[in-house]
């Protein structure tokens, strides 16, 4: 029954309280050994997704298979997982030591050995030097590596994590995030976490499971979701996403034109067999990355758009440049480019032509 | 305009007359008669009368005659053995109380309270007529054969003392426990039952440890309303419940010694301050490591 590389699957997950739904119909494999991030919005449900398999809920309907077997009635003390939780949840009344041997305490290991594993642990996350701290006399970095070597000192095969770097200030986050990354590397164990914030989950994740709304939106890799977004959410969830609406055209091999008001732009749509099973004269959207956008003149291959600059702020290595498109001015463009050293920049209200490659360019559904 | 919105809205005479109601009130209502007292427990009284004269012989006659240290050490052991039954009483009921929601929850507070709104004459009366060698205590050991004669174990001594200032404080000793149970947060628990621990393991490791500053600060709140009673000894204590407020109660009454029973008063002030600050501090110790 168990599939090989799949530690844990959920079929049509959904819970609801009462007569509100938090989650419809949840399919996702968790594959062994990866780092999975669960993004999206507040309110979209990705916390519900920990909690029910970490077992501090239960499902309203589906099932919640862990090597084939349903494990939703399984009480949270059976379950081989272990959560680093949002505010960390160290026990206050407890030292660093015994806040991270505390999964050994209560399973009756030797005493001998519970004090190598957590001075192993506390030394895989640098803290051998605090061990005889409370909680409350470490930092917000500290408290977060002691949830973390709390929770692996068990020897789990899930580690969840919700949104543990939420309260952590953006120049530690960005370091605990390489930190996680690295620890999870090295103990080669399957990592679940729930954030919120695009760039961190991109940074971290193998996979990425995009929420909205109690559905999943898309998975896969951060480069997947980034550059070729399978829903309108999540074009715009990753950034400063240009989208374009229009209505599709005939498929040509790996691409695919849209007619929209600034003209008929090629999109590339390898890989994304759901775009050409569309049919045409569907409503899409044409979406391209800033960054993706070039200005001059046009090789084989790539979609013009003509467009009056309105606006050009200087932003170090790139350039931001908000357009508005000539045929159709309420449709605002957005360039980012590489700044020129020698300081001489776009003026406003310059005519420019926008060049978008096709195989930058992708469709979604409307 | 400012001139005349300046009386309307809040007084400017409001910010000083508060502080002084926050000052005036405890000094002269609080501080200063026990101030009184510790100056009249430096007097003696001579033929009923009180000679203003500073002495310290209240104090040597407590510490010398062989009648009142052995009863302030009795009443000491009696109230801590009260705190500590209260407390034990106690805590199953607060922790029952944090596991309800809603209108249950609400309705046995208010039930565990009620108590609290009658009088204390009145229920030390009840609990009179349920303790002594008549009571329903009594008649119902009889009943199912326990006993073939009224048992005297606990009629007008110390222990009906004990029985009684357990019952009618145990209302004291389950607000602070269920306040300091209600303040651990349920990731707490849940962090535990997620590292493998049952229920009763996450109860003793974590629930109990953490909800020791409120049944501490429980315990020494209880322990310094039963010290300071003396009604209740009075009235189910007999000959033989005789307790340390009874003996500063009978110098002010019967006996008419002010000075003698002022300095009695500050010895128990003492105790008390005592209790609460070992309360305090314990709590805090805990407390701190939050």
């Amino acid at each position: 029954m168990a599939e090989a590389g799949i530690l844990l699957k959920l079929r049509s997950v959904s819970k609801s309280y009462g007569a509100t739904a938090i989650l419809h119909s949840i399919d996702l494999d968790v594959h062994d050994g990866e780092f999975i991030t669960i993004l999206g919005p507040s309110g979209s449900g990705k916390t519900t997704i920990l909690r029910l398999i970490g077992g501090f809920t239960q499902p309203s309907g589906g099932q919640i298979l862990l090597d084939g077997n349903d494990i939703a009635a399984m009480p949270i003390n059976r379950r081989p997982f272990n959560t680093v939780f949002q505010d960390y949840a160290l026990f206050p009344h407890l030292t660093v030591e015994a806040n991270v041997g505390y999964g050994l305490a209560v399973r009756g290991t030797p005493r001998a050995e519970t004090a190598k594993r957590v001075a192993d642990a506390l030394e895989l996350v640098q803290l051998s030097h605090l061990g005889k701290r409370f909680p409350a006399q470490l930092s917000g970095g500290q408290r977060q590596r002691v949830a973390l070597a709390r929770a692996i000192i068990c020897r789990p095969r899930l580690i969840l994590l919700d949104e543990p770097l939420a309260a952590l200030d953006v120049e530690l986050r960005r370091h605990m995030q390489t930190f996680l990354k690295s620890i999870q590397t090295e103990i080669r164990t399957t990592f679940l976490f729930v954030t919120h914030d695009q760039e961190e989950a991109i940074a971290m994740a193998d996979r990425i499971c995009v929420m909205s709304a109690g559905r999943i939106e898309q998975i896969g890799s951060p480069h997947e979701v980034y550059y070729r977004p399978g829903t309108e959410f999540v074009a715009k969830f990753f950034g400063e996403n240009n989208l374009i609406p229009g209505t599709l055209g005939p498929v040509d091999g790996a691409t695919r034109s849209i007619d929209t008001a600034v003209g008929r732009l090629v999109c590339a749509i390898d890989g994304q067999p759901q775009i050409a099973a569309l049919p045409a004269g569907s409503p899409a959207l044409a979406v391209f990355r800033p960054e993706a956008v070039g200005i001059g003149e046009a090789a084989e291959g790539e979609n013009r758009i003509a467009a009056r600059i309105d606006q050009v702020a200087f932003g170090g290595a790139s350039t931001m440049v908000n357009t508005a498109a000539v045929y159709q001015p309420q449709q605002v463009l957005k360039a980012r480019l590489p700044s020129r050293p020698d300081g001489t920049s776009l003026s406003q209200g310059e005519t420019v032509r926008l060049v978008v490659p096709s195989s930058a360019c992708r469709l979604v559904p409307a | 305009m400012s001139e005349r919105a300046a009386p309307a809205g809040p007084s400017a005479l409001a910010p000083w007359l508060a502080t002084i109601a926050a000052y005036v009130v405890p000094l002269g209502f609080v501080l200063a008669p026990m101030a009184l007292f510790l100056v009249y427990s430096f007097f003696s009284v001579d033929h009923g009368s009180i000679v203003f004269s500073p002495t310290i012989a209240n104090y040597v006659r407590f510490f010398t005659d062989p009648v009142f240290l052995p009863i302030f050490w009795r009443t000491c052991l009696l109230c801590f053995t009260v705190a500590l039954l209260c407390v034990l009483f106690a805590f199953p009921v607060a922790y029952f109380l944090t596991t309800l929601r809603g209108r249950s929850r609400y309705m046995l507070l208010v039930l565990l309270l009620v108590p609290l709104l009658m009088s204390y004459v009145i229920k030390i009366y009840a609990v009179r007529s349920i303790l002594g060698g008549n009571g329903m205590l009594n008649r119902a050991l009889l009943a199912t054969g326990l006993i073939d004669k009224p048992s005297m174990l606990f009629v007008f001594n110390l222990n009906a003392v004990l029985l009684t200032l357990t019952v009618l404080l145990i209302p004291f000793a389950v607000l602070p426990i269920f306040l300091s149970l209600e303040r651990i947060p349920k990731a707490l628990r849940h962090a535990s039952a997620d590292l493998g621990a049952t229920n009763a393991q996450t109860f003793w490791r974590v629930t109990v440890p953490l909800s020791l500053p409120g049944t501490l600060s429980a315990m020494s709140f209880v322990f310094v309303l039963a010290i300071g009673d003396f009604l209740t000894p009075q009235m189910v204590g007999g000959q033989s419940g005789f307790t340390f407020g009874r003996i500063i109660y009978s110098q002010f009454g019967t006996a008419f010694n002010w000075p003698f029973g002022a300095a009695l008063s500050v010895i128990l002030a003492a105790v008390v301050i005592l209790a609460i600050r070992l309360g305090g501090r314990l709590e805090s110790k805990h407390g701190g490591a939050k």
